[in-house]
């Protein structure tokens, strides 16, 4: 609940902004009513940069790889002679 | 593998700055810009600098909410 409050109070203030600037004229006029799409088309085009680079910076650790893979056959093995089926179909 | 991880990861970075610099020199910059310099032919009307952005979020509602039905019909099927 307290997370929808700050989240209206924070669309409000930024909506209250943008009313202002329209009434005061700080800008000129056609900035002003651009401003909101501006910004969520920025957002939108920031969100995708940070998936890129995160895309582009993820470590692989293939030495834990392979140490996985061999933890997995000896689940495996132990499992299989307990007589669980570890055939891995759905 | 990773090879591909960083070419996607790069490619998508592009787009997002090009996308970038590309609406900003269309909204703010173009006005500032005489009607007959050459590079205004690179622009379309500024009608566009609008109508795209709502459409592609339109587009995007709609293609969640078919995803959303999908996987609702999906789940009944497989409790059925």
């Amino acid at each position: 609940m307290k997370r929808i409050i700050k989240i209206i109070t924070l669309l409000v203030a930024v909506s209250a902004l943008w009313i202002g600037l329209l009434q005061t004229s700080v800008l000129p006029h056609s900035y002003t009513w651009l401003l909101p799409m501006y910004s969520i088309v920025s957002l939108g085009c920031y969100g995708l940069l940070m998936v890129g680079v995160g895309l582009m910076r993820f470590p692989t650790c293939p030495h834990e790889a392979v140490l996985l893979q061999q933890d997995v056959v000896e689940a495996k093995e132990f499992l299989k002679q307990r007589g669980v089926d570890v055939s891995g179909s759905d | 593998m990773e090879l591909a991880d960083r070419a996607v990861g790069f490619l998508l970075s592009l787009i997002s700055l090009s996308i970038f610099t590309y609406y900003t020199f269309w909204v703010i910059i173009l006005p500032f810009v005489d009607s007959d310099h050459f590079i205004q032919q690179y622009f379309l009307p500024q009608e566009y600098a609008i109508l795209i952005p709502v459409f592609a979020g339109v587009v995007l509602l709609c293609l969640l909410c078919v995803f959303v039905g999908l996987v609702m019909l999906k789940s009944k099927k497989k409790k059925a």
